[in-house]
């Protein structure tokens, strides 16, 4: 065979190979969709001690998490060492409030929102996101809170910082 | 990003690409067929992208092409019913950075631009969005009409396999510079565009081709 002939052949193969590369990339993308994941569309919370700069998370010993809504019903029911917190969004609402339970304190959250519904992929379906448009709280053990990132979807950013005192039990 | 599109252009005009010999030069039209729409309806049903191509080669290594084509997405699931249906077209340059050899003297290697515009209509008469805690979330979009803009470059090969018959692949970066306001929600797919997931994108095309010499 004439090397040009060779290059020919070699080209060929070159046009020809993404072909097949295309197709396992595909079936690779189908395989790995995990519905749960892509929908997951909670807010996050990570909670700091007031006055510390270095950006660590502070950790509450023990909480409970219940909505103004449904308060018979707890999101969470008793979580211990928490320093992030993910809080379901009322999809029939443009707005909700969260209780949280630091048993010698409570204090109430309040969100404004607004809701955008978004095609994920044929199989997983449809999932809200949200865009926090206000936020607030009583003060009764929480310092401050303040929105870091107001968009709410499927990423693992966190969207709100809750500042608490450092002096406290619950620390 | 738009500077570094038509520097591009500029540059992969102003190549000096093969020696000056214009005189076996024939113009030739090739058409075409995207199949890997095809492929990705065998994985994805619910998707069917159908694309025709043409190009002229109007000056030794210098291609203007037009690709065209439909879209289509029809899902109709437990918890969701979606469809859109959408036409596309993409025009531009595409520009011969490879030397022709006496073996394969149709062979090409193309740095192409492109400038897309889609179109389609979108609805989605039943969303129901599960939610354990809230309680389960019912929706619909009315029908609407979405369009967009977008710039792409790329890199490609086409072979000559048989005589005035070609398979090549095309890998393109994409750019979208406008699109419809916002009033429903993003389109799952933009026609011509793809996977609507942010401002840029990434597709591989596969291609039939068959050439028509024009002399």
């Amino acid at each position: 065979m004439k090397r040009s002939q060779a290059a020919g052949w070699l080209f060929t193969f070159r046009a020809m190979l993404p072909l097949a590369a295309c197709m396992l990339f595909l079936h690779a993308c189908q395989d790995d969709e995990l519905c749960e994941d892509v929908r997951a569309n909670s807010l996050r919370i990570g909670f700091y001690q007031a006055g510390d700069d270095t950006g660590q998370w502070a950790l509450v010993d023990s909480m409970r998490v219940f909505t103004l809504t449904y308060p018979q019903v707890p999101v969470y029911d008793m979580l211990q060492n928490v320093s992030v917190l993910e809080l379901p969004l009322n999809p029939h609402s443009g707005g909700c409030a969260f209780i949280l339970d630091f048993f010698h304190h409570r204090d109430t959250l309040w969100l404004q929102y607004l809701r955008e519904t978004h095609f994920m992929s044929v199989e997983c379906g449809f999932t809200l996101f949200f865009d926090i448009e206000e936020l607030t709280h009583t003060s009764w053990h929480i310092q401050s809170a303040t929105v870091v990132n107001k968009h709410v979807s499927n990423t693992l950013d966190e969207h709100v910082k809750v500042f608490l005192p450092a002096d406290n039990g619950g620390l | 990003m738009l500077r570094y599109f038509f520097l591009l252009t500029m540059v992969a005009y102003s190549l000096p690409l093969l020696p000056a010999n214009d005189t076996l030069f024939a113009p030739s039209i090739r058409v075409g067929l995207d199949v890997s729409g095809l492929a990705r309806h065998l994985l994805e049903p619910e998707v069917m992208d159908s694309e025709l191509s043409v190009d002229i080669e109007w000056r030794k290594n210098h291609f203007l092409a037009l690709e065209a084509g439909l879209v289509s997405v029809n899902v109709d699931k437990e918890s969701h019913r979606y469809q859109s249906d959408g036409f596309f077209f993409r025009l531009g340059p595409d520009f011969n950075v490879l030397g022709r050899g006496d073996h394969n003297p149709n062979d090409l290697v193309l740095l192409s631009f492109r400038y897309g515009y889609g179109r389609l209509k979108q609805e989605a008469p039943f969303i129901l969005i599960s939610d354990p805690y809230w309680g389960d979330f019912e929706d619909a979009l009315d029908s609407e009409s979405y369009q967009a803009h977008w710039l792409e470059a790329g890199l490609g090969l086409k072979a000559e396999v048989f005589r005035h018959f070609f398979v090549g692949w095309a890998l393109r970066g994409r750019l979208l510079v406008a699109r419809s306001s916002r009033t429903g929600m993003d389109p799952y797919i933009i026609s011509g565009y793809g996977k609507h997931s942010g401002s840029t994108n990434l597709m591989l095309h596969y291609h039939l081709m068959y050439r028509i010499p024009l002399r």
